[in-house]
């Protein structure tokens, strides 16, 4: 599998320009197709409408439709099976990467079509960067895991000890790992190393950041270490994360999709949308029983 | 589709607080109907049984209350069982305070020793009773069938239960001015009046935290609305 942490890298240049201006996505959005904005005045990040996801001839997600805001938390909950990281992993076409992947529908990315021909996906998965459930770091010293990516991206020499100590900073690693920058990142923790991961993911800044159940590995302090980290990292870039743990959905996020399992018209189990609301209403007055029935424990 | 259970010890310690609930509210409507009873008949030692009883109903309270408190840190409710514990834990301190008026209305009883009650005051205060064991009670079922329009029809309910104090006070007042009652009796007899229909007072609470357990929407009042108006009003300014 390609070990996408690679493609985050962004050239400094690339850095300086909207999103608007990306080569490849931007020609699609010259092209009549601008960025929405909700009512709420928050520019729409993607624009999902009417997705399926399928992997061969199964139907992992049907008809899928809502928006992800700019400078929100987007966090996708459900049931295991239900299509939340097969959905989680549309946003950068990392399913592209599976045998027999497909989606149906659209996805706009700043009103661009993320799926159309023109698109290169590796164009996309440079601004849209992805931290895996399992940590999945290079075969380097921890210097070099976080400096890979800022390197490429055009980051001198001099200031990359500086990109390095910022971000293993902000992902709670750099008080445990200073003394031994140079050792090999094989030799942390199953938890150093994802946090390790997720400094090199925002060491190239990206636009959005896919977090596919980033803190499972994790202890609480790490955790909560991520989760004040996340918050911040808000305000510079979009996230959209997969948890299992319910509660950090509700301490962290701002806006909460509940996915859950239905039977299709063929009869097979297929992941639906439940559910999209702000994370306060998801969880202290969901509209819909089946939301309620999911984070109350009660499972129909 | 069956629900399939998965959190069964939480839900169930919930069920024993909704149990418990049930129990305090049963006590103090229970509580009500005897305290009228002994006052009516001036009975002093009925009157200390329900002062000592409202002890149980103290001790019920306290209970129910660590029960939701342990829930609170320990459980991490979310959606319709916040929603029941924040409820459990306001209307623990309502019936609880019912109680205290009951108890509160016993111990006014000594204070009447030797009083022969004139039979409009007496008919107004088994009225009273009558009306505050109603909107005990409605609030209780309300709470137990999750029904939010039972519980918004308290308010109205309970306009009934006031206009019964009002005559209650004007006919005190005017027995005082017949010199049927002393000053210290009538003002004895106008707090027992003021008892009932802060009973009343109770149960609206009740059905207005029901109203936000069914609804997850809080009852605004009409202070409340006047005071947001005021401080949209100054933020503009």
């Amino acid at each position: 599998m390609v070990d996408t942490n690679n493609l985050n890298a962004l050239t400094q240049e690339e850095k300086k320009l909207t999103i608007d201006l990306s080569p490849t996505v931007s020609s699609m959005a010259a092209n009549g197709e601008e960025s929405t904005i909700e009512p709420s005045g928050a520019e729409v990040v993607f624009d999902v409408e009417k997705l399926d996801a399928f992997y061969g001839d199964f139907k992992a997600l049907s008809n899928v439709s809502l928006q992800i805001c700019k400078s929100e938390v987007t966090a996708f909950i459900g049931p295991s099976g239900c299509g939340k990281s097969t959905f989680l992993r549309c946003f950068n076409r990392m399913n592209d990467l599976i045998e027999g992947a497909r989606v149906e529908g659209t996805i706009k990315y700043h009103g661009a079509d993320l799926y159309d021909d023109e698109v290169d996906p590796v164009e996309v998965r440079r601004r849209i960067g992805m931290v895996f459930q399992k940590p999945n770091p290079f075969p380097k010293s921890i210097f070099e895991n976080v400096a890979y990516g800022p390197r490429l991206s055009g980051v001198k020499k001099s200031k990359l000890a500086e990109v390095v100590e910022k971000s293993l900073r902000r992902s709670a690693l750099w008080d445990e790992v200073k003394d031994r920058l140079q050792s090999s990142a094989y030799g942390l923790s199953g938890g150093q190393q994802q946090r390790l991961c997720i400094a090199r993911a925002i060491a190239v800044q990206p636009d959005v950041v896919l977090m596919d159940e980033p803190c499972s590995a994790l202890d609480p302090i790490a955790t909560a270490r991520i989760e004040e980290l996340i918050t911040e990292l808000k305000n510079e870039y979009t996230i959209v994360i997969v948890t299992h743990n319910m509660q950090q959905a509700a301490r962290m996020s701002d806006q909460t999709a509940f996915f859950s399992v239905a039977l299709d018209s063929h009869g097979s189990r297929t992941g639906e949308l439940v559910e999209f609301d702000k994370t306060e209403t998801i969880f202290t007055n969901p509209h819909n029983s089946r939301t309620e029935a999911y984070i109350t424990g009660r499972v129909g | 589709m069956s629900i399939e259970e998965t959190r069964s010890d939480f839900h169930l310690l919930m069920d024993e607080v909704k149990s418990d609930l049930l129990r305090m509210g049963a006590h103090v409507a229970e509580g009500i109907s005897a305290v009228t009873v002994a006052l009516l008949a001036g009975d002093i030692d009925a009157a200390a049984v329900i002062t000592t009883a409202d002890d149980e109903l103290d001790l019920l309270s306290i209970e129910a209350e660590e029960k939701c408190v342990r829930m609170l840190a320990l459980q991490q409710p979310v959606a319709v069982d916040l929603r029941t514990i924040l409820t459990d834990l306001r209307m623990i301190s309502e019936i609880e305070r019912s109680g205290d008026l009951v108890s509160n209305i016993s111990k006014a009883i000594g204070r009447l020793r030797g009083v022969e009650l004139e039979p409009r005051l007496r008919g107004l205060l088994d009225r009273m009773c009558e009306q505050a064991v109603r909107l005990t009670t409605l609030a209780i079922d309300a709470y137990a069938d999750r029904d939010a329009g039972l519980a918004s029809a308290l308010g109205d309910l309970d306009d009934r239960l006031d206009e019964l104090h009002n005559d209650f006070l004007d006919t005190v007042f005017a027995s005082r001015g017949d010199r049927i009652l002393t000053t210290q009796q009538a003002v004895q007899l106008a707090v027992i009046g003021r008892f009932y229909e802060r009973i009343g007072d109770h149960a609206v609470n009740v059905g207005e935290r029901v109203q936000f357990l069914v609804t997850g929407v809080l009852p605004e009042h009409t202070g409340a609305t006047r005071a947001r108006a005021r401080r949209e009003e100054s933020s503009q300014s």
